[in-house]
């Protein structure tokens, strides 16, 4: 846990991704666009911000869980992006998630990046995750509950 | 066409992929998980089978228009869609297979599945759109 009461994610701190703000349903995360965030073509690798949206949601549906997400964890089951724009080296990319909807077994959300000073939208995402489900004592065939 | 003949993303080298087979209609990629490819939760982080697949699906259209067309013409992502089937955790040797579906005179578009190696069941499963951007356009 750190300051924010979120957990680490060695992903994104692995490429670089800073983490602005992290609070109860909505989160955004930074990075400065640097060669090694490239595709061929010299620009950003749309894994770059794919892996920041799945992070910004996933935290802020943890904020928003609170405790619960520690006994159920969520975990995405469909993302679709639209990629609209191409950021390059230098630049500053701002990923910003919500959550639409919390059920009791999925949930909804939305991201966007931009780049940091014209607000430039580079992407949007949708993202849906499920909750698993409670942990229930199953005792089949008589053998022991594990404890 | 030789592997080798094919520029790998840096981003893909900075997370640790690697290509393994390309062929004209066929690419395949390879990541084995580690501890820095985790979320929270300790599994597999989704960002990097996006990463593969967005790789793998860029290089599956680059193999069947030619690396000079690719070259002239890049193609860009502008959709990508991908469900989460199971988790992958460190130690897992996970291979992305990617095909074509269509390769139009803008428009591009191809599908990408991840399997831990050796296994049928899938991990996640991608469909990628592609732009071919035109020079001057």
């Amino acid at each position: 846990m750190d300051r924010a009461g979120t957990r680490h994610s060695p992903f994104v701190e692995y490429i670089g991704a800073r983490r602005e703000e992290m609070g109860e349903g909505f989160a955004r995360l930074s990075i400065t666009i640097g060669p090694q965030h490239t595709n061929p073509n010299g620009v950003m690798h749309g894994g770059v911000v794919t892996a920041m949206m799945d992070s910004a949601i996933g935290g802020a549906l943890g904020a928003l869980r609170g405790g619960d997400a520690r006994q159920r964890p969520h975990a995405t089951i469909e993302m679709n992006t639209s990629f609209l724009a191409a950021a390059r080296p230098g630049d500053e990319v701002v990923v910003e998630g919500r959550v639409i909807q919390l059920g009791r077994t999925v949930a909804f959300a939305e991201a966007e990046a931009r780049r940091r000073g014209d607000g430039a939208l580079i992407a949007r995402g949708r993202l849906t995750f499920a909750i698993a489900s409670p942990r229930t004592p199953r005792p089949a065939h008589g053998e022991a509950l594990e404890p | 066409m030789q592997p080798e003949e094919h520029r790998q993303s840096l981003f893909v080298e900075l997370i640790g992929g690697k290509l393994e087979e390309w062929r004209q209609g066929y690419v395949r990629l390879s990541l084995l998980v580690e501890a820095r490819h985790t979320n929270p939760n300790g599994v597999m982080h989704g960002g990097v089978i996006t990463t593969l697949m967005d790789e793998c699906l860029g290089g599956v259209i680059a193999s069947v228009r030619g690396m000079e067309a690719m070259w002239a013409e890049p193609h860009a992502t502008v959709e990508l869609s991908v469900s989460f089937m199971s988790g992958a955790r460190p130690g897992d040797d996970i291979i992305v297979e990617g095909r074509v579906l269509k390769v139009g005179r803008t428009v591009a578009f191809g599908e990408v599945e991840a399997r831990r190696r050796g296994e049928d069941d899938l991990i996640a499963k991608g469909h990628g759109t592609f732009t071919i951007l035109k020079r001057g356009a």
